[in-house]
């Protein structure tokens, strides 16, 4: 009897656990997603709807792009209703939920798509100025969103469009990786080309490009002077030809051109000139004695012109000088031009003083009204005799065993 | 004697009337000096770099394929610095719900995205923990003028803990795919758009190592002169090498070892401690010893944005080492359940699972365990671990029982009691210590217990030490007399009677 009461405690226990089991299982299924909607539009209210157990108010953790919250239940009619909030609701991508419930771990996603319509159309191009020439680009880069800020789904069609002289060009592009690109070629010549984007309807503004001419090729140059004398007084001009690059546009104004004159010497005088429209001109005052200059204009890196050459004659044939007061004032001149005229002030007259072969001063002047003298202070220079040569113009006079006293 | 007292005072009076002037004097010119300060010539142009690593996680970026211009290496650069640097503030905000930083990484449009987020949980009071572990991104598109660029992030490892009213709601780690369209604004690559295109649970299937062939029958070490300091400036591998002997000659063939982390560069780790590390496993492997190697010592921080760095701490050294022949197993961490009450258990054991998943993705030969303090923790994060390590400092009685319960749970796995030992400290801060007879006795028992159980073992420690860092055991005297006689060698390097029971021979 008492082996049959243990039995039937036994059977009692054993239904009692199954029964349990069975009720663990009942609450786990009792918690079940409803909503079957996986795909929403932006902006659209979601809630997810779960079949309710009497006891349990789990909370639903929700994470979409930009970051993670805690949404708590709202029960009606034997339903949990999970309202996602609006922040979720409207930003496209993918939305993962989890259940937070102790026995059960309910877990699922949903997608939201971006609205199929364009509000703004993002475009960013760059870079803002290109070459002529049909080898340099800009890049259009175009992101349409729509009103919540979302970017489009891939394969969105945009129409990119650009102007430029007499021709307006549309070219059909799709975004693949949120964004659509188009590069756009430069033409043979520069100017101005207008760039803008549509997408579904909506145009983008407009942007400007400026197509700047290429680097310029060879060009040549001449030379103005309003006489081939040396007189170291009036300017001779340099000009270039129309500088263009390969394509025939004039280069931009403001290209620096270099001109380089060298002389007989081998030395290197440098003038430099900025264009506009095309030409640039540059000056150089002339030489005072006799050379000839060959001159040659660069484009730094980039051109070079032809080389042409100048001969200058020389002006002062012969000067005189005189000596007073002691031999320590030395008058030089007169110093004559070409017709005989008294040269232009500034003509520079050194003289050189020798003491036993040695240089022991240098003195350097200008011409006023067409003389020029130099004083021999006696107490740089003491009571003796001394060589003294007098250099201008290309000219030279050599005075031995003069006596200062 | 009326004369006497006349002169004592005035002795009294000139002596203190000189201190308070002193006194005066060296206030002034303490106050004179504190305004001198500041204003260093060399600090006015602020040419010092100030940025120091704070988020390291791993990043794996596709072999370069993208559309528009080809990109070079320095803007790529720029492009992750600043990409990550918009992860790391973004798991700021999250966890503050301030926007402080948000600005500098997410163009205006994108900000507000966050700042809604911030309210929304900042009106519920929720707070997120997060940090992502790994990125493998592709560069999508780069544009013409270098301003726009479009990355696709796959497989971002985000961990979170999501805590309402303080208190953790939810742990969750998420493997996602993004993609990401970054414009360069003010010198700074800015998010413009994110979406995330995929996303599920992150589900490590870890592969499990056998440890059948697991035989550590061995001693923690540290060398007599530099307890806690091995890697220090007296590094000897001569030193070493001896010590190595005597343990091979008691019979023992594995050494337990520690890494500091703060001594090792942290997440950047020095070159010449990686050297020092391979010279000792050298010498071990030369001594046919084994080596565990016990990382992320003297480290108790755990705080979610502090495990990248972790990360790459842990990542260094043991790709450095996997492929060495003395190392036989990695611990992890030592007593990271000592850290429960100061850092909370929540912390300390996500970051032990996500440690042990990074080593054991890195090294797939060597055994993973984590050094318990004692046998009730020892259960934890045991299908994670390849084998269970404990260390003992009770009461020998309980010990049996205490293995006992510990294998009726952990039946499928070795089992190493990694730390156990007596201090023979008797003196002035501990009149009734132990002494060395007691010392050899309960080592004499331990190995009986060992032998019982077929235990593997690590005992505490090879050497009496002169001097205890205060970061072991505090700067309290009989703690750290105490700590000073767990040897089974003496201060002048005679064996104790311990010295016997060091091994089961």
């Amino acid at each position: 009897m008492r082996l049959n009461y243990f039995y039937i405690g036994l059977l009692g226990l054993f239904m009692l656990s199954s029964f349990d089991v069975k009720q663990q299982n009942e609450i786990e299924n009792d918690l079940k997603l409803l909503t079957t909607q996986t795909v929403f539009e932006a902006g659209s209210s979601i809630t997810l709807q779960f079949s309710a157990s009497e006891t349990t108010k789990p909370i639903l953790y929700c994470t979409n792009s930009y970051g993670s919250t805690m949404i708590s239940p709202k029960v009606e009619e034997s339903l949990l209703l999970y309202s996602i909030p609006q922040n979720i609701c409207q930003k496209t991508g993918l939305v993962y939920w989890k259940l937070i419930n102790n026995s059960t771990s309910l877990s699922g996603q949903f997608e939201i798509i971006p609205k199929q319509e364009v509000a703004s159309i993002e475009s960013y191009i760059g870079p803002p100025s290109i070459e002529a020439g049909g080898l340099d680009y800009t890049m259009l880069v175009v992101i349409p969103t729509d009103s919540l800020d979302n970017p489009l789904s891939e394969n969105t069609p945009v129409n990119a469009k650009h102007q430029f002289l007499t021709t307006e060009t549309n070219d059909a592009i799709f975004t693949k990786h949120i964004i659509a690109f188009k590069n756009i070629y430069s033409k043979q010549e520069s100017g101005r080309m207008l760039v803008s984007s549509e997408s579904l309807n909506t145009n983008s503004k407009e942007f400007t490009i400026m197509v700047f001419p290429a680097i310029p090729v060879g060009f040549s140059i001449s030379a103005q002077r309003p006489h081939d004398y040396a007189d170291g007084n009036q300017l001779t001009t340099f000009e270039t030809s129309i500088l263009k690059d390969r394509q025939n546009n004039i280069i931009s104004d403001g290209t620096f051109v270099t001109f380089f004159i060298t002389n007989e010497k081998g030395n290197i005088l440098k003038t430099y000139g900025t264009t506009i429209n095309g030409k640039a001109k540059a000056r150089m005052i002339h030489p005072d004695y006799e050379t000839e200059w060959s001159i040659q204009a660069y484009v730094v890196g980039m051109a070079e012109s032809n080389t042409i050459t100048l001969k200058y004659k020389q002006v002062v044939t012969n000067f005189e000088v005189a000596f007073s007061n002691n031999n320590r004032t030395l008058t030089v001149g007169p110093l004559q031009s070409f017709m005989k005229q008294m040269i232009p002030d500034g003509l520079q007259v050194k003289a050189l003083l020798y003491k036993d072969d040695k240089l022991i001063d240098t003195l350097s002047k200008t011409s006023i009204n067409g003389f020029v003298n130099f004083n021999l202070k006696p107490n740089i220079l003491k009571n003796d005799t001394y060589t003294i040569v007098i250099k201008t113009a290309g000219l030279e006079k050599t005075f031995n065993e003069i006596q200062l006293w | 004697m009326v004369g006497l007292n006349k002169n004592i005072v005035r002795t009294i009076l000139i002596a203190s009337y000189i201190m308070i002037i002193a006194l005066v004097i060296s206030g002034i010119s303490a106050l004179f000096g504190y305004l001198n300060t500041g204003a260093d010539r060399s600090t006015m142009l602020h040419t010092e770099i100030k940025k120091i690593e704070q988020y390291t996680p791993k990043v794996i970026w596709s072999p370069l394929n993208n559309d528009g211009r080809p990109i070079d290496e320095e803007s790529l650069k720029a492009i992750e610095n600043d990409y990550l640097d918009a992860w790391y503030v973004k798991h700021i905000a999250y966890k503050t719900n301030t926007t402080a930083g948000i600005k500098d990484y997410y163009t205006e449009s994108a900000r507000l995205n966050l700042i809604d987020f911030i309210t929304l949980n900042s009106n519920k009071n929720i707070t997120i923990e997060s940090t992502t572990l790994e990125h493998h991104p592709t560069l999508e598109f780069f544009s013409e003028d270098g301003q726009l660029a479009v990355i696709t992030d796959k497989n971002v490892v985000e961990y979170k803990r999501i805590l309402q009213n303080e208190n953790t709601v939810l742990e969750t780690t998420e493997i996602s795919t993004y993609k990401i369209v970054l414009l360069l604004e003010d010198g700074f690559w800015r998010i413009r758009h994110l979406v995330k295109e995929a996303t599920k649970n992150y589900d490590v299937k870890q592969s499990q190592i056998a440890t059948n062939n697991l035989n550590i029958k061995g001693i923690n070490y540290y060398p007599q002169a530099t307890p806690w300091d091995m890697f220090g400036e007296t590094f000897s591998t001569d030193t070493i090498a001896k010590d190595f002997q005597i343990i091979k000659d008691a019979g023992l063939n594995t050494v337990r070892v520690f890494v500091q982390y703060d001594d090792f560069g942290k997440a950047d780790v020095s070159q010449h401690k990686l050297k020092k590390l391979e010279q000792f496993l050298d010498t071990a492997e030369t001594a046919k010893l084994d080596v565990v190697v016990t990382l992320f010592d003297f480290y108790g921080d755990y705080s979610v944005l502090d495990w990248t760095l972790n990360m790459r701490h842990a990542e260094t050294i043991v790709t450095t080492f996997k492929n060495h022949k003395a190392i036989v197993a990695w611990d992890i961490k030592n007593e990271p359940d000592l850290d429960f009450k100061s850092r909370g258990k929540e912390n300390v054991m996500a970051w032990l699972n996500h440690m042990v998943i990074l080593v054991k993705s890195i090294d797939e030969i060597h055994p993973v365990t984590i050094g318990w303090s004692n046998t009730q923790n020892a259960t934890l994060l045991k299908d994670k671990i390849d084998f269970v390590s404990f260390h003992y400092y009770e009461d020998l009685e309980f010990l049996d029982a205490s293995i006992r319960a510990l294998k009726a749970e952990i039946s499928n796995k070795a089992i190493v009691m990694g730390e156990f030992g007596m201090s023979s400290y008797d003196g002035f801060w501990k009149p009734f210590g132990s002494s060395d007879e007691d010392q050899a006795n309960y080592h004499k028992k331990a190995q009986e217990i060992i032998a019982t159980h077929d235990l593997q073992y690590l005992s505490w420690t090879l050497y009496d030490f002169a001097n205890i860092p205060k970061e072991v055991v505090g700067r309290l005297p009989w703690r750290k007399n105490a700590q000073k006689h767990f040897g089974f060698i003496d201060k002048n390097g005679a064996k104790k009677a311990a010295f016997t029971y060091i091994s089961e021979q």
